[in-house]
């Protein structure tokens, strides 16, 4: 085979090659997934039929019991009912919540919103914070401040999140009463934006507190690198200052890595938001998750992780995208440099 | 950076470097002073103090004082009593064992997991390495918390091992990843394949030639997993899916702060959770003690 001749394909360019190729992996991970969730879920102790209708399981006849596992697609073996599942997927049909007796879909979309506002604006402030705060260090490097902001950082990285969460509660609710302990919104304010800001600060400071060093540090490392090329003394000799070095041209070049971190910092943050939800009874993804877990509702659980599983793969595919445009070197199959 | 010769001629650069080659080595007392001697001394005493907890203990740490609910520290109760009047201070230290403990033995489970995956992986052929690189880069990209989760709902009730085990199961993939990235530098080394060529098996490479030359490399990982390990535990003990209520562990503790929070009692939450944090700060300063310097040349900046 020739290595250098045009490589043929179901896509003719390759851009749509490659998004092709992207999509078959997609799937494929999706399926990956959905098999191992499901048939995990499935060797679960506990009759799922068991929790859906309490007690009332001992008072039913055998045929009725039949009829109800047939209802909830737990009849047959493992297999036929992942396919059922898979099928009614595919539909947009995600089964029945064991626990709410409603779809789980409809149990779970008004609470997307929810954690994607908390989630996402903890992300955003995460990562703009990390950024400044990893120029600031690597700017004035081993002088003081740096090594207090190091110190001082990997500390807050350490505390468990949800000590810092009930912590601040304490403080900030309970003692000083200035800010709400949990929710989202206070009843009937669910449209008062500064009400719902206010109800986001507690969440936020330990979103933003417990992810913050962890990749402020890695960015602070990859300029420390950078600050160490030939082309930095190029340029302080041709008499660039050094703050416009560092955001011009050393910045430039780590901000393929940054996006990658963006990519991969997803779950992380994502787990975060877990616990700052469970800490402070947000009414979202997360705090529904602990909670089926607890109650063991697994239809419930299998969306979340599908949906989580989604967004994962997106986005670290968008990174790959994004790292395409921003440096062409780096092109999906071909040996990065 | 000049030297003379005898000719009276300079010669630019003749020592140059060679000054950071005699560079006076550093004595005991500058070595043992780079050393986080605060860290290790609260360490050391936080577990002599689990390890003796139960000489320490002046109450019975599973008795309910039922007559002394939430009572704020006094001179009987050193931290105070929670909601269901257990001694705060006894089962700090017996709690303090249960919780090193778990983060000891998932550590342990994280190190047997990580290395022999990622020496396997560091050695196996390209497409193999390929894939099982690709299977971890899978599982990392769930988020830990689900995956946990999942798996909680599915066993009935924890205890210590099957806990630990559980954290060490999850945890285990950035280990395996550097492991591998380690291995792979010095699989082609010549000792390596001198010692393939006589005949040695795989564990016997694995043993002498590739674990000793990455121990270094992997020992911060290692550490700061006995801290990652224990803040597991608290948080998923917090949750509600750790040990049963009756095992006192710091984050079993911590699972009251709820009620705590509603009666506004801080001793219940500030006392077993500064022990906690103590403990988690201290491990991790050691492990950057560990860290091995990167490079130290001069910014160019």
């Amino acid at each position: 085979m020739d290595a250098f001749g045009p490589k043929k394909g179901i896509f003719p360019s390759g851009m749509g090659r490659r998004i092709g190729g992207r999509l078959l992996i997609f799937l494929f991970m999706m399926l990956f997934l959905s098999v191992i969730v499901f048939y995990v879920s499935r060797l679960a102790p506990g009759d799922p039929l068991e929790a859906f209708y309490g007690d009332a399981t001992q008072s039913m006849t055998a045929p009725e019991m039949e009829a109800a596992r047939t209802r909830l697609g737990l009849d047959g073996s493992i297999t036929e009912q992942y396919v059922k599942w898979a099928a009614s997927v595919i539909q947009g049909d995600f089964g029945i919540s064991l626990r709410h007796k409603r779809p789980a879909w409809d149990v779970v979309r008004p609470l997307i919103g929810n954690t994607l506002i908390l989630g996402g604006t903890a992300y955003i402030v995460v990562f703009v914070l990390a950024v400044i705060l990893a120029l600031f260090c690597a700017r004035f490097e081993d002088s003081l401040a740096d090594r207090l902001i190091c110190k001082i950082a990997t500390a807050a990285f350490y505390i468990p999140t949800f000590w810092l969460g009930v912590v601040l509660v304490l403080i900030f609710s309970v003692n000083l009463r200035l800010l709400p302990s949990s929710g989202a919104y206070d009843i009937g304010k669910a449209g008062s934006f500064s009400n719902r800001v206010r109800h986001m600060i507690l969440p936020m400071i330990v979103m933003v507190a417990s992810h913050l060093w962890f990749y402020a540090y890695m960015i602070r490392n990859k300029l420390l690198d950078e600050i160490r090329r030939d082309y930095v003394l190029l340029a302080r000799s041709k008499g660039l200052g050094r703050t416009r070095i560092l955001i011009t041209h050393c910045l430039r070049n780590v901000l393929p890595t940054i996006v990658n971190i963006m990519a991969i910092s997803i779950p992380h943050v994502l787990s975060g938001t877990y616990v700052a939800e469970a800490v402070f009874n947000y009414p979202g993804i997360g705090a529904l998750a602990v909670s089926s877990a607890k109650y063991h509702d697994y239809n419930l659980l299998m969306l979340m992780v599908m949906l989580t599983g989604v967004l994962v793969i997106i986005s670290s595919m968008l990174a790959q995208s994004i790292n395409e445009i921003i440096d062409p070197r780096m092109k999906a199959g071909e040996e990065a440099y | 950076m000049a030297g003379e010769d005898g000719n009276g001629f300079m010669i630019v650069g003749a020592n140059y470097r060679r000054h950071e080659v005699m560079a006076k080595r550093d004595g005991v007392w500058r070595r043992l002073r780079k050393m986080p001697l605060f860290s290790i001394a609260l360490l050391v005493v936080i577990i002599l103090g689990c390890l003796m907890a139960r000489f320490l203990a002046n109450h019975d740490p599973g008795k309910f004082y039922l007559s002394n609910l939430s009572q704020p520290p006094n001179s009987e109760f050193f931290f105070g009593t929670d909601s269901l009047g257990r001694d705060i201070y006894s089962i700090i230290w017996y709690g303090g064992r249960v919780s090193i403990f778990i983060g000891l033995l998932a550590t342990c489970v994280i190190t047997i997991i990580g290395v022999t995956y990622g020496c396997i992986s560091g050695m196996a052929p390209e497409f193999l390495d390929n894939m099982m690189m690709r299977a971890v880069e899978l599982a990392q990209s769930i988020p830990v918390l689900l995956t946990v989760l999942l798996i909680v709902s599915i066993m009935d009730t924890q205890n210590v091992v099957t806990l630990s085990l559980l954290i060490g199961s999850v945890s285990w993939f950035s280990l395996a990843r550097i492991v591998r990235g380690e291995v792979r530098q010095i699989r082609r080394s010549e000792y390596v394949l001198a010692s393939r060529c006589m005949g040695a098996s795989f564990m016997r490479v694995a043993l002498k030639h590739l674990i000793p030359n990455f121990v270094s490399a992997i020992m911060f990982v290692v550490i700061s997993s006995v801290s990652t390990s224990m803040s597991m535990e608290s948080t998923l003990s917090f949750l509600g899916f750790g040990l049963p209520a009756e095992v006192p562990s710091w984050g079993n503790m911590l699972s009251l702060a709820d009620r705590a929070l509603l009666m506004n009692t801080w001793w219940v939450i500030v006392v077993p959770g500064l022990f906690l944090v103590m403990t988690l700060l201290s491990i991790t300063a050691i492990g950057y003690y560990f860290r091995s310097e990167t490079n130290k040349r001069p910014s160019n900046l």
